[in-house]
């Protein structure tokens, strides 16, 4: 079997406030395979936004090892984490984090702007991408004209625009109501499904990591448990237990 | 710079602010702008360089005494002398005591006067005119502007100094870098008040060459020095700078004033910067996120404050532009007529006034940039909103 696509080796991450010392990520190790869709779950203060931005490229671990793909993420320099990061992995966040002053089609067109692309070729990939979350129409929209649940498709097309290999969500649908949460997972799905992204989503939320193939439970720094869809979900009843052990 | 236009953008995101923060750049720069005309008037020699080559000997304990007119022989002795005049300051009043009534009077030696003060070209009446009338006077276009004189007609100085009243008849104008003084003949004041006779406030000299002034600044007063009557030579450019730090050294405070209103700009435009950084802080994060380098943020942040800065300052200086003609006419017709005579719209007044505005801009940026940039991207993510 080839090698699994993330691998994360005894990751330690520590925070150190005055003189104490503060281990969030205590020698965790993960592996997960390309085009499989992760939920990680886990009590708040678990570190779950920490591994997922350790996965990203936006933090770097105390200790221990992370790869992606071919990139050896926690030892590259500051410069090679921006290019990592702006040529492999999508940012979905819980608040959305669109830029107000730009409308839709800038917001997607912004991770554009660090590639080689012509405007001609910005343009068909952003209305690709803005199609594909089924936003075409609402181009020039600005975000405040949109509804939470279209800032967050908004923001996924932003995610999708360079076509990155793996898509990182922090609680997507944390923000939103059950209806514009469930298209949101969808959404994700059918990137998982049908366009083959890997994707690592934080959730707190049962019947958002019901969708997942794959749940990681976190506690207090360590993985507790370790769910393996037998289908091709893992299902609601495997995402409830996980939340109330 | 791919997120130069968002700092466009980002300008436009809090319209009120940016246009208060652009105004409080505007009005000091404007002011800071007037304040420079005005250094730059009093620096600027008001005989075009010319100057520099001449030389004015006076009594070396102050203007007020005076030293005997034969001094004038041995001096225009001297190499390097290539002219030489009697200048004496008449004081005196014009129909009252009014400020707008001030101008300076001088009681000349006309012959050779016009050989040294060579910036004067005459455009109404003759040299001819002026030397051959005892009693006629020379005077400023401007001031001929200001009283309605004309050729012919005539006016009464009252004297203090001199105790005479000098009944004088316009018989030539002038144009000349300072057009605000009047020159007549120094005989008729002799005449008329006798203990003068004989006496010079000033002796003026135009040099040939540039060594030549510095040798005879020390020759003619090492010639006097131990005379009941001792010297003081300068150049005429430092004899007016010398004046000019007797008016208690307007420049000095013209100067702090405008380092005063500069640095209020500065801190106007810094907390500016600095709101709108604080309340970008996770969109910050967010397109470092996105792959963009410090770099980018750093630019971003400084073009905003420049854009800032620079509007508002070029609105201040366009304001300026527009206003001084007017700003002018005002003061020309003030006491401070001679003063206005001599200023410009100086282009190196609106350099300055960019390169401050510049300065500003990229001050009041500067700090919020870097830690902008700086900031680890997971703090900005952390910060909510
Ligand atoms: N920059 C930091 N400095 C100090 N402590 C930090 C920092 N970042 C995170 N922590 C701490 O690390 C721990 C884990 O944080 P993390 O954000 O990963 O938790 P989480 O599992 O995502 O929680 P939540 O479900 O509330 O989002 C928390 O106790 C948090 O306070
Ligand atoms: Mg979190």
């Amino acid at each position: 079997m080839a090698e699994p696509f993330i691998r994360i080796e005894s990751i330690v991450k520590q925070y150190v406030r005055d003189t104490q010392v503060l281990t969030v990520l205590d020698g965790l190790s993960l592996s997960v395979e390309e085009g499989d869709f992760v939920a990680l779950m886990g009590p708040s203060g678990s570190g779950k936004t920490t591994l997922l931005n350790l996965i990203a490229g936006i933090d770097k671990p105390t200790s221990g090892r992370i790869a992606v793909g071919k990139s050896e993420v926690s030892s590259m320099s500051e410069a090679a984490l921006a290019r990592y990061r702006s040529e492999n992995i999508g940012f979905i966040f819980q608040l959305y984090n669109l830029v107000p002053v730009l409308t839709a089609f800038e917001n997607v067109e912004l991770p554009l702007l660090l590639t080689k692309m012509s405007r001609a070729q910005r343009r068909k990939q952003v209305e690709l991408a803005l199609s594909i979350v089924g936003l075409a129409d609402r181009m020039d929209h600005y975000p405040r004209q949109l509804s939470g649940g279209q800032e967050q498709r908004v923001a996924i097309a932003r995610a999708i625009a360079t076509d990155p290999k793996v898509l990182v969500a922090d609680e997507p649908t944390g923000d939103l109501d059950a209806k514009s949460g469930e298209e949101i997972l969808i959404l994700l799905e059918r990137l998982n499904d049908e366009f083959k992204k890997t994707i690592v989503m934080v959730t707190h939320d049962p019947r958002a990591a019901s969708r997942a193939h794959r749940l990681v439970h976190l506690d207090k720094g360590v993985l507790k448990e370790d769910i393996r869809a037998e289908g091709r979900e893992v299902g609601l009843e495997a995402a409830r237990s996980a939340v109330v052990s | 710079m791919k997120l130069i236009p968002l700092a466009f953008k980002n300008i436009l995101r809090k319209k009120t602010r940016s246009i208060l923060t652009m105004a409080s750049i505007v009005l000091p720069l404007f002011v800071i702008c007037i304040l420079g005309t005005m250094i730059r008037t009093l620096e600027a020699d008001p005989t075009g360089g010319k100057g520099m080559f001449r030389l004015i000997v006076r009594h070396k304990v102050s203007l007020a005494n005076f030293f005997p007119e034969a001094y004038r022989e041995p001096v225009k002795q001297m190499p390097g002398v290539a002219a030489i005049t009697i200048l004496n300051w008449f004081g005196g009043q014009y129909i009252d005591n009014q400020p707008r009534n001030m101008f300076q009077r001088f009681a000349v030696e006309p012959e050779s006067f016009l050989a040294v003060a060579d910036e004067i070209t005459i455009v109404e009446g003759t040299a001819q005119d002026w030397t051959s009338d005892r009693r006629g006077v020379l005077v400023g276009s401007l001031l001929a502007k200001r009283y309605g004189w004309k050729i012919g007609d005539q006016f009464v100085l009252k004297g203090d100094i001199f105790p005479v009243n000098l009944e004088l008849t316009v018989r030539a104008i002038f144009k000349a870098p300072d057009e605000t003084s009047v020159y007549f003949n120094r005989t008729y004041v002799e005449e008329s008040v006798p203990w003068a006779k004989g006496l010079v406030g000033t002796l003026w000299i135009k040099a040939d060459s540039p060594d030549a002034v510095a040798r005879l600044t020390r020759m003619i007063d090492e010639r006097f020095e131990n005379t009941p009557y001792p010297t003081k030579t300068e150049t005429e450019k430092e004899f007016q700078n010398g004046f000019i730090s007797m008016l208690g050294n307007v420049k000095l405070v013209l100067n702090a004033i405008s380092l005063a209103i500069g640095l209020v700009i500065l801190l106007i435009a810094a907390n500016t910067m600095a709101m709108t950084a604080r309340e970008r802080v996770t969109e910050i994060a967010v397109l470092r996120t996105l792959g963009f380098p410090k770099s980018d943020i750093l630019t971003m942040v400084l073009a905003e404050s420049l854009i800032l800065a620079l509007i508002g300052g070029g609105l201040g200086l366009a304001f300026f532009s527009l206003m001084f003609p007017g700003f002018r006419q005002g003061l020309l017709e003030s006491p401070m007529g001679g003063f206005a005579a001599g200023m410009k719209l100086f282009p190196e007044v609106l350099i300055v006034g960019f390169l401050i505005t510049l300065a500003i801009g990229l001050a009041a940026g500067l700090v919020p940039a870097f830690r902008s940039a700086q900031r680890e991207i997971t703090d900005g993510l952390r910060q909510v909103a």
